[in-house]
This record gives structure tokens, sequence and C-alpha cells, in this order.
């Protein structure tokens, strides 16, 4: 397809240049041939038949290898003066004898009939024309043959390479279906397409790595935090099993079997609450919300959590922050931040929720003064189900940070990290233009 | 507060489910007409006597979400609890609450479901516009929003009041955290944390502690309960 749009191209640019030569050549000829015929006038003009016949010897004499024809004749057509000897029969063609050769060559002509009846031709060769052309004709006859001929090494070296490229994308794949994700195409480095494409798919494969491998640790650790209970409810029955009932004993043993499945329970609708989010399906519950009001109200719903500590809970910023999103799940991620803050900050410390309107984004940060964690632990931390060694022994199941991540990544928005010296802040950036992905797509 | 035997419709496919909802249904004051499976449910579902129909939302051939919006069609506006296995995820039974309606996820607790259906027989009923509402020694004033104990004043932050007053509200009956955090915070989901029993925990200690006698229980599991001895 390109090809052949290629050739036309060509084709058609060698065509107007032959054309538009040719037709410059020609219409050259026609203005010499109108210049003599114009000086000849003014000699007639001037000094009649007499000057016209000096001037027509005059400008023979002049112009001797020019291919210039002049002849003048009566009324009768027998000529008077000029280097073509007979009156020519068939002007149309243009065939006449060429003067003192005798050999026959192609004229261009003007015939004028002068007042008295006699007649006027002048003439110019066309020779020069003609040889002009011919030599357009080969120089674009070339350059054709030339450009067909590279146009054929391009493209029997572009396919080798597109193939090339194609067959090292092919081999990576089956590489991939035998062998597991590890393979990688390789890259050129010259930062063509191609390299840009395989670049595209290499961070594909990345991705698709990390979250199989993220899917295999939740998974180890779903197995983990849900067999626990598991473990203990069996163990718990089968004990029971083996013993008298005992009314006491047995309202016990009932009730923490129910404690630890509704913990099961919870394990489980945090998971699937997550997994809805990122799967962005929520994104028709936005509408406009003051990040500013969700902060208070976070922050009043905790401040009874916060006085149990203690820990001084508070809000900072500004009044009224506002952002396309959803109400809930953004109240949800700070209030997973406030609690994880509190539960993780030192007794007497401090707890502060800032919003701020930034720029272009929007700013909503939750800080704390207690130990902190360390800082290559950053990365670590929204992943499903982690939590630090020491906060093994607290409550939670190690899911909140990566509900909070989910909301945020649904609102586009970006999460860091500081070290708020000494404790942790969160911070989360919503844009401020924020709209839902179709609307961006 | 008594309450008057009333009928509900129960429509779910396991029978084993369906037999506990039934049971648990009539100890709790409630008279249960069961249906094992989507037309039948919608054929009952068309007569008016229903206080509440219990629908599971994944029944074989006709889907509860369906019988609700085919009863809806042909007038008939008795509120309906759906019980969903998917909860949350579904969106469609997340509509039901804004649709005056409601839904629960598959596990839950008993407790739980009856506080819902409870909530939705009164919805018809029970709407006075008091200026006073008294439990025991309990006074709230809604003009003044004022709280005294036995005549002595008690300091509540509105949203404290706000709290208080949803419960006294629902004298008697149990109210699920999820309802609470619905009507007062005006969120609709469970939260994974002990949120609410620590600030209900801070209203029950403003209102209950060195008194006479506990108003406000909470029921292990479920949510809270505003009951004065009897």
């Amino acid at each position: 397809m390109a090809i052949a749009g290629f050739g036309a191209i060509v084709l058609s640019l060698l065509g107007y240049i032959y054309w538009s030569t040719t037709s410059y050549v020609a219409s050259r000829t026609d203005r010499v041939i109108a210049a003599e015929q114009s000086l000849l006038q003014a000699a007639y003009d001037r000094g009649g038949r007499g000057a016209l016949v000096a001037a027509i010897k005059a400008r023979i004499a002049e112009r001797a290898v020019d291919g210039g024809l002049y002849l003048l004749a009566d009324q009768n057509f027998k000529p008077i003066a000029g280097n073509l000897a007979d009156w020519p029969r068939d002007l149309s063609s243009g065939n006449f004898d060429a003067p003192g050769t005798g050999r026959r060559s192609s004229y261009r002509v003007l015939v004028r009939t002068l007042p008295d009846q006699w007649r006027l031709l002048v003439g110019q060769s066309t020779e020069d024309l003609e040889s002009f052309t011919r030599a357009i004709d080969a120089a674009l006859a070339f350059t054709l043959l030339l450009i067909a001929m590279l146009a054929g090494v391009v493209s029997i070296l572009v396919t080798r390479r597109t193939v090339g490229r194609i067959e090292s994308i092919n081999a990576t794949s089956r590489a991939i279906m035998e062998r597991g994700l590890a393979a990688r195409i390789r890259l050129r480095g010259v930062n063509d397409e191609w390299d840009e494409l395989a670049k595209n798919l290499n961070s594909m494969l990345d991705r698709i790595e990390a979250l199989m491998r993220e899917v295999r640790e939740v998974t180890d650790n779903v197995a983990h935090d849900l067999r626990t209970p598991l473990a203990r409810i069996r163990g718990r029955l089968e004990k029971a099993s083996g013993t008298p009932r005992k009314a006491e004993s047995d309202q016990k043993l009932v009730d923490d079997t129910i404690g630890d499945l509704d913990g099961v329970l919870r394990i489980f609708s945090s998971l699937m609450r997550i997994s809805q989010i990122e799967s962005a399906a929520r994104t028709e519950g936005f509408a406009i919300v003051d990040l500013a009001t969700i902060a208070r109200d976070v922050v009043e719903l905790f401040d009874a959590a916060a006085e149990q500590k203690p820990i001084t809970l508070s809000v900072a910023g500004d009044p009224c922050v506002v952002v396309t999103g959803d109400r809930d799940l953004l109240f949800d991620a700070v209030a997973n931040l406030v609690d994880n803050a509190i539960k993780y900050g030192k007794k007497n410390g401090m707890v502060t929720v800032t919003v701020r309107a930034l720029e272009h984004e929007a700013l909503i940060a939750v800080a704390d003064d207690g130990p902190g964690i360390p800082s290559d632990e950053f990365a670590h931390i929204f992943r499903r189900f982690y939590r630090l060694e020491r906060s093994r022994c607290t409550a939670g199941n190690g899911l909140g940070l990566s509900l909070v991540a989910a909301v945020a990544h649904l609102h586009r928005a970006r999460i860091d990290l500081k070290d708020n010296q000494p404790g942790l802040a969160f911070r989360l950036l919503i844009p401020s233009g924020n709209t839902t992905p179709e609307d961006r797509a | 507060m008594t309450e008057n035997r009333r009928r509900i419709l129960i429509v779910e496919d396991d029978r084993e489910t369906a037999e506990q909802l039934v049971e648990f249904a009539e100890a709790n004051g409630y008279e249960a007409d069961l249906a094992l499976n989507g037309e039948e449910g919608f054929e009952r579902g068309r007569s008016p006597d229903y206080a509440v129909m219990v629908i599971d939302r994944m029944l074989p051939s006709i889907d509860g979400i369906t019988i609700i919006r085919r009863l809806r069609e042909i007038g008939i506006v008795t509120p309906t609890l759906i019980i969903s296995a998917l909860g949350e995820v579904d969106d469609k039974v997340r509509g039901l609450r804004a649709g005056g309606d409601d839904y629960l996820v598959k596990p839950f607790a008993f407790a739980e479901l009856l506080a819902r259906v409870d909530a939705l027989a009164r919805r018809s009923t029970a709407v006075v516009k008091d200026m006073v509402l008294r439990v025991g020694d309990l006074t709230l004033d809604l003009v003044s929003r004022s709280v005294t104990r036995a005549g002595r004043e008690i300091e509540l932050l509105p949203r404290e009041f706000q709290v208080l007053e949803y419960l006294v509200r629902n004298e008697g009956h149990v109210v699920p955290r999820a309802m609470l955090l619905q009507h007062v915070w005006d969120l609709h989901f469970d939260p994974t944390t002990n949120i609410i029993d620590v600030y209900v925990g801070r209203v029950r200690r403003k209102v209950d502690s060195s008194r006479d006698y506990p108003l406000i229980h909470t029921v292990r599991g479920v949510g809270f309960c505003v009951r004065a001895p009897s």
C-alpha cells in the first residue's frame, strides 16, 4: 500500500518535472519567434518593404547557426527574401528543409500577412528543444531507475529488520509460554518504534510478574491468616467433642467460635472490597466532595478512639478543598490512615490530618509523631497483608493500606510516605481536575 | 415496646437456611411464610399482607432483584431485605439502600437480620414527630438538643447526640453498627475496625457511668440497643 503510494507520488513528480521543463522550453521558442517577428514588423513599419528585406538579411547573417527561419513572399507565395527556398506547402507539419543544409528539420513557425498581402514567415528550429527533451527523458528515466532500486533495497532491509524484530518478539513469547514469565524481549538500543514496543511489552511483563508474585504472596497470607483462626476453631471443637457438655464452657466455646468466624469473614469482605475497588468499577459513584469535611468527619469519628490512647487528634489546613471522588471510599481510606496513626502513634502524641489545595492537586495528609517505620520498608507497606514484624501482635489484618492504595489508584491519586521526624506522614495527592477514567480515555 | 404479630415472607432456596430463618423469625414475634424458589416467591409476594419480605439475591430461575422489580411494577411496595453473598461488590444490591430497601451480606448474624427486618417493618408506621424522647430516666430534648438523666444534664457533642437519638428512637431494637454508620454519618460501608464501638463506648460512659442502671447495651457481633430495665 505504502509502496504503491510512494511509487505514484514519484511518478507524478517526475511527470510534472517533464511537463514543466518541456513546456518552458517550448514557450521560450515561441517568445524568440515573437521577438523576431516584432523586430521585422518594426523595420517594415519604419521603411516599408526595402527596410524589411534588409532587416531579414541582417537577422539571417546575425543568427546563422541559431536555426532561425525567415521568408518573405509576395501575394502569390513567391519568395522575395529569406533563407527558405520555397514557401512551404504544408505549414502545419512544421518540417522544412534546413537552410543551407538540405536536411529536413522541425520548426515552429509564425506567419503574418502584411497590409499589401505579402506574407512574412518567421520560424525557429525545435532541434534544441528536442535534444533538451531527450536529455530530460534520459535523466528522468535514470532517476526513476535509481529510485526504484533504492526503494527495493530499503524495503528489503526494512522487511528483514521488521521480520527480525517480530521474530525476536515471537521467540520471547514462545519462551514465556514454555518456561514462564522470566524472559524479556531484547532491545536494540536504537530507540526506534520497535524498541519502544519491546520496552512496553517488557514493562507489561514486569507488571504481570509483579501482580502474579503479589497474588501468590496474598494467597500464602490469606492461607495463613485464615488458617490460623480456622485451626483454632477446629481444635476447640475437637477438644469439646471429646469432653462432656458443660453449660458455662460451652457458651464460651460458642462465643469464641463465632468471634473467630467473624474475623475470617471480615478478611473475606476486605479482600472483596479491595478487589472491587481495584477493578475500578466504582467511578459511577463519583461526585464533588469536600476533603476538609471528610477530614473533619473522620477526626470526629476517631475522636473517642484517640482519647482512649490518649492521642491528640486534630484537623489542619484549608477549610474547603473540593475534588471529584467517592465520599465513602475517601472516607474509608482516610479513616484507615487515621486508624493506623492512632494504633502505631505514641501515647500522649499527636495525630494531625491536614487538607490543602495545591496548584494542581488536593492534598490530604495524616501525620503522627510515633516511632514511624524504617524508610526501606516504605515500598512494601501497601502490599496486601503486609505487616511489620513488630506489628504482628497488634489487631488488624494488614489490608488497611492496600485499601488506601486501591482507593488512591481509583482516584488517580499519588500516595507518598514521609518521615515526619519523628513519626510518619502519609500524603494523598488527588489531581484537582479529577475525572473518571472513562472521561480521560 | 410490643409488636403485633406481623407476617413476613422469606424467599430462600437453601432449605436449611430457610428453616433457620423461619424459626428465628417466629421466635421473635413474626409469622413467617416461606417460598423455596423465585416463582413461588413472586406469586406469594403479590399479596399486600406482608410487612417485610426477605429475599435471597441468587435464586434458581428468577433472580431476587428481578422479583423485586416485577413486584414494584405491579404496585407492590412491601419493604424488602435482600440477602446477598456478594454484598458491597454487587452494585445492584448497593442501590437498594438508596431505594429505601435494605441488604445484608451472607453469612450474617440472625440478630442483625432481625434488627434490619424490624427497622423495615417499623418504617411504614412509627414516624412520630416527638419533641422529647424518653427512656427510663433519660430525656432527650430534640429542640434544645439537651440530654438529662435523672434530672442532671449530660454534655454531648452534636454527633454523640445524633448517635444517642438514633438509638433511643429505636428503643428496644438492636441497631447494627452499619445502620448507625449509615444514619448518623451517612456512610455506606461496614467498617472493619472497632471504631463505632469505641465511639458508642464514649457516649455510654457519658450516659451510663455512675447511674442506677445502664441504658445502652452492646449486642455482641451486631450492634447496640437502648433498653430500660422493665
